[in-house]
């Protein structure tokens, strides 16, 4: 019977460490949890756009308006909970990314700084209103972004969902 | 001189007149791991499996491994998952074993005894077919392992909480070389 050692295996490459399946244990749990949150995070934000519609008016206060706002905060709290998650995984040395994974890691460029900025046009927006002005100026903006960022979300989900 | 003097001497002049092992090497492989969730289906190739063969007194001993790390599944994610719950960081390594009777490579279909080596884990699979040709100097095996995740104790990975099936099974296709 012949070894490892025999096919030109060395005892390093053949042999594993207990640290390195640590390391992978924590990154697949720690992006399971970002899945998790990441798909929880759907539902508010789903409901904000569905919101959003009732969320204009002339009314310096409405129901919706709170609504709209309470949805969206939830949104913004689940997705950076999420981001945490995804952001704080360990890295794996020696590895590349390739495939599908690369266009999911890609959309954060869009969906992220939607994420920043929408919040705060809305705030803007919210504050108009609530003055009983029309919403002007770089808060019009709000239902834009926000509508690029659900757009980008929704496409960074799909693209770990399905193989193309 | 006596006759043992001089066979003696022939047999150190010309070594191969000596009864010696035979020797194959693998050349080239393709092993492809396939597997099912309820709404698709992922492959896993890897090129890079090592093997050798010696025969001697008529049984040949074969052994063959590839890393873990090596397959590829188009997406690196799904890879790193993949070597994750396979415990691939600490057990890198699949490894099969299998003794043969030399005879066989007259055959066209090769029953084998395997020793897979996976996980940590180790099981039998017996009398698994692999077709043979040859092909000038070069040997063609090709053949299924019908690998199961319960057999190495491997928890089955969920997409959206749908778990994979248990058959994984392994499509091998190999290349052997006589040394």
């Amino acid at each position: 019977m012949f070894s490892l050692q025999d096919l030109g295996i060395s005892s390093e490459q053949a042999q594993g460490t207990a640290a390195d399946q640590a390391r992978l244990d924590k990154r697949s749990h720690m992006l399971k949890l970002h899945q998790r949150f990441g798909l929880i995070a759907t539902v508010p934000l789903i409901a904000s756009v569905a919101t959003s519609f009732g969320a204009g008016g002339r009314s310096t206060s409405t129901a919706d308006r709170w609504t709209h706002l309470a949805l969206g905060s939830a949104t913004g709290d689940l997705y950076f909970i999420s981001a945490y998650f995804a952001i704080r995984a360990p890295r794996i040395p020696g590895t590349q990314s390739h495939g599908q994974i690369r266009v999911h890691k890609a959309l954060v460029w869009i969906h992220g700084p939607g994420m920043i900025l929408t919040p705060i046009l809305g705030a803007i927006a919210f504050d108009q209103k609530s003055k009983g002005e029309k919403v002007h100026g770089i808060a019009s903006a709000h239902g834009a972004v926000a509508i690029v960022t659900a757009a980008a979300y929704s496409a960074a989900i799909v693209s770990v969902s399905f193989k193309f | 001189m006596s006759t043992k003097f001089i066979l003696a001497l022939l047999l150190l002049t010309f070594p191969r007149l000596a009864v010696a092992d035979s020797q194959r090497i693998l050349e080239e492989s393709t092993l492809t791991y396939h597997v099912s969730y309820p709404l698709k289906q992922t492959e896993g190739v890897s090129h890079a499996a090592k093997g050798k063969g010696v025969c001697h007194d008529g049984q040949c001993d074969f052994l063959i491994a590839v890393a873990v790390k090596s397959f590829d599944s188009g997406d690196s994610n799904r890879d790193l998952h993949m070597l994750q719950v396979v415990r691939g960081g600490q057990f890198p390594m699949i490894t099969v074993r299998t003794h043969l009777p030399e005879g066989a490579s007259s055959l066209s279909t090769i029953a084998a005894d395997l020793e897979v080596q996976f996980a940590g884990q180790t099981v039998q699979y017996k009398q698994i077919a692999f077709q043979h040709v040859t092909k000038g100097g070069d040997t063609l095996i090709t053949g299924t392992i019908p690998l199961t995740l319960a057999d190495f104790k491997i928890d089955p990975p969920t997409l959206l909480a749908l778990p994979v099936k248990n058959d994984v099974p392994i499509r091998v296709e190999m290349k052997w070389r006589a040394m």
